[in-house]
């Protein structure tokens, strides 16, 4: 389970001075649910999940994270969660096997936990056959379903995904968001950031909108429809972050085409979702 | 292909202690920078091949050149040989030398165009200054800048002093002398046993230059590959939200660079101490004379390079968790370069009885006492000062690197 309480994030620049990349930002995530992040890029996403993961430390607030407090319990919180993001990379002159055993050793495992959880995942993730190979020599692909065997190596009861599918193929993608509703089924806490809309409709059970490091809004989907009494989620984002153009406000018109990106969505993170969709159905 | 079933744990207590986390980490870069090609030929295949490798072609460049000198015969002009038969036969007899007669109007100008290589002016009242018993002024015309030129003029030298020797010898037994009566002292030299030698002359004023320069510059790519190179690439970040402290990684990583300059180290000594052991002929220029290295020698340098090692990987660290890229890593070590090359190059000009307070100028003093090893003296004092002093600067680069990697504006892109 996940609580954050008031958290808030300020850096300095030289030129703006202080900047508060994120802002009182408080919510809750339970066991089995998938709470999204939904944000422009430079919203505070990244630094909310990085201050959770506690690899930032908050400039006020708190959270607790599986009972344990981001500030006080650093290392207890890192030891309960795993942390994939597009920009977590794997060490290129590591094999697949020795990179998941390093982190299996990290994380205060026995060699024979590391043994036995490295052949069970291995297997279930299809990973032999290139277990033994750099990771430098691996596919997009193949290195993706080795961030994921890092990640889960200790069996976290939290996990956090950050932009996971950013510059992924459709193939990649969806071994990432089967991967990340799975962890949903089997009862884990789990939180996802992203600006791709369609990603937060397919995945997200709760979702918060993020905009210039505030929550602009927390609920369901169809929640935050009702709230807004639109349909088209673009139209739902707009509205609940005060960006609403005249024409939506005049007309209200649902356009379901436009529900893509918040920005200019990778092509591959699009066709990704769309393999969701059909996978769902 | 199926996601892998889990059950949920709560998380346990690390079985290994913190320290195992230290050396996880130690091992794995060690692991990995062994990998690194670029580190691979900066430590292993630089000083144990290319430098060896280098020292056998100028071995050999040199032995070529010593060999062709030898053989080359050189044109050597005489202005005014009628003036004294003996010399102008002496030379004329000499081997390697071609004789000309020219003028002393002309003698200069063909040396200039490399017709000849050198000329022997002899005055015209030579044979009448010989039969007196005076000294005769031999003028040899040379050009200073041609190694062909000072070739000939030695050959001419060694055909007159022959000559020399030749008529002072018949002087003395014209005169009933005895032979050694124009040499009052017979000098000899005798190297003792154990001393020093050509060989241990290169090596002391050599070998620190060359340790501190490989022990830096082998954990270059070492150091910035670990945190600037970590940053550029993303994987700070997966080893950050694992359980290892701050402290644990960089303590991880610094003693892996440590033992990285540690390793060029000493691959150094024994790619420098080949050509010297190992007799070869390509390597003679290099080793006239026998080298003694005492055990204590060996380990003295060992123990100022620890200190030195643990200097430099501190600072190398600091400088690559202060970087955003190994790129930038690079621009700083350009700065940071000259302070470790400037003390140890000055210890080729600094003789080994350097007062105490150079022990206090970090890099210099393990330079000298490098020196000192080499060459058989101890200064204990010295040393323990040196020792304490390289402790302390290696102490405070090391906090420096810990200090900033606890900084998260240097650690993680905003």
């Amino acid at each position: 389970m996940i609580e954050v309480e008031h958290l808030s994030k300020n850096f300095e620049d030289k030129k703006r001075g202080i900047v508060r990349a994120v802002d009182d930002v408080s919510f809750s995530c339970q066991p089995g649910e998938i709470f999204g992040l939904l944000g422009p890029n430079g919203a505070g996403k990244t630094t909310t999940l990085r201050m959770l993961a506690t690899i930032l430390e908050p400039s006020s607030g708190t959270a607790r994270i599986n009972g344990f407090d981001v500030r006080r319990q650093a290392q207890e919180v890192r030891r309960s969660i795993g942390y994939l993001s597009g920009s977590t990379a794997l060490y290129e002159r590591l094999t697949a096997r020795e990179m998941v055993t390093y982190f299996g050793s990290l994380y205060g495992l026995t060699a024979s936990d590391i043994e036995s959880r490295i052949s069970e995942i291995f297997n279930e993730l299809d990973m032999n056959e290139f277990a033994d190979s750099r990771c430098d020599k691996l596919s997009t692909g193949q290195k993706q379903r080795v961030s994921i065997a890092r990640t889960i190596i200790h069996r976290p009861p939290v996990l956090f995904f950050d932009e996971p599918t950013n510059g992924l193929d459709i193939i990649t993608a969806r071994t990432i968001i089967r991967f990340i509703r799975r962890c949903r089924n089997e009862g884990r806490t789990v939180v996802f950031s992203t600006h791709i809309m369609s990603e937060v409709e397919t995945l997200c059970d709760r979702i918060a909108i993020v905009y210039r490091g505030q929550i602009a809004a927390v609920g369901s989907l169809e929640e935050l429809r009702d709230r807004t009494g639109k349909q088209a989620f673009e139209q739902v984002f707009l509205r609940l972050i005060g960006e609403e153009d005249e024409e939506d406000r005049d007309g209200g018109k649902s356009d379901d085409s436009r529900n893509g990106s918040l920005i200019n969505s990778t092509e591959a993170a699009v066709s990704a979702v769309s393999t969701v969709r059909e996978d769902r159905r | 292909m199926t996601m892998p079933k889990q059950t949920f744990v709560r998380p346990t207590e690390p079985r290994k202690a913190r320290s195992n986390v230290v050396w996880t980490i130690f091992f794995k870069e060690f692991r990995e920078i062994f990998r690194d090609r670029r580190t691979v030929l900066s430590v292993i295949i630089g000083p144990l091949i290319v430098t060896p490798g280098i020292f056998a072609l100028l071995g050999i460049a040199i032995g070529k050149k010593v060999e062709a000198a030898k053989l080359e015969v050189y044109k050597v002009g005489i202005v005014a040989p009628q003036a004294s038969p003996r010399i102008a036969d002496a030379l004329g007899k000499t081997p390697g030398l071609e004789i000309q007669t020219v003028t002393a109007a002309d003698a200069a100008k063909q040396i200039k165009e490399r017709k000849l290589s050198a000329a022997a002016v002899l005055p015209v009242d030579a044979e009448a200054k010989i039969a007196a018993g005076n000294a005769v002024p031999v003028q040899i015309l040379e050009d200073a800048g041609s190694e062909t030129s000072r070739g000939a003029v030695g050959r001419i030298q060694d055909s007159l002093s022959h000559l020399g020797t030749q008529l002072i010898t018949g002087r003395l037994r014209d005169n009933n002398l005895p032979a050694d009566y124009a040499t009052p002292f017979v000098v000899t030299e005798k190297p003792i046993e154990q001393g020093g030698s050509t060989a241990m002359m290169i090596l002391s004023q050599m070998l620190p230059y060359i340790l501190i320069l490989s022990a830096f510059t082998g954990a270059i790519y070492a150091a910035f590959d670990q945190v600037a190179g970590e940053k550029e690439r993303g994987t700070l970040e997966t080893l950050l939200v694992s359980p290892a402290s701050r402290r644990d990684i960089v303590l991880g990583k610094f003693g892996a660079v440590v033992g990285v300059c540690l390793i060029s180290s000493v691959l150094a000594i024994i790619g420098f101490m080949l050509p010297f052991i190992s007799h070869l002929k390509v390597f003679d220029f290099l080793t006239q004379g026998n080298i003694h290295l005492q055990p204590m020698a060996i380990g003295v340098i060992l123990l100022v390079l620890l200190p030195l090692s643990v200097l430099f990987a501190g600072l190398l660290l600091a400088v690559s968790t202060f970087a955003r890229n190994q790129k930038e890593a690079q621009t700083y070590l350009g700065m940071l370069f000259p302070l470790i090359a400037i003390p140890s190059v000055l210890s080729m000009v600094i003789g080994d009885n350097a007062g105490m307070g150079v022990a206090l100028i970090p890099i210099l003093n393990a330079s000298i006492i490098i020196k000192q090893a080499l060459n058989g003296t101890y200064n204990l004092t010295f040393i323990l000062v040196a020792f304490g002093v390289s402790a302390a600067y290696a102490a405070f680069a090391l906090l420096c690197a810990t200090y900033l990697f606890q900084k998260e504006s240097v650690l993680i892109k905003a």
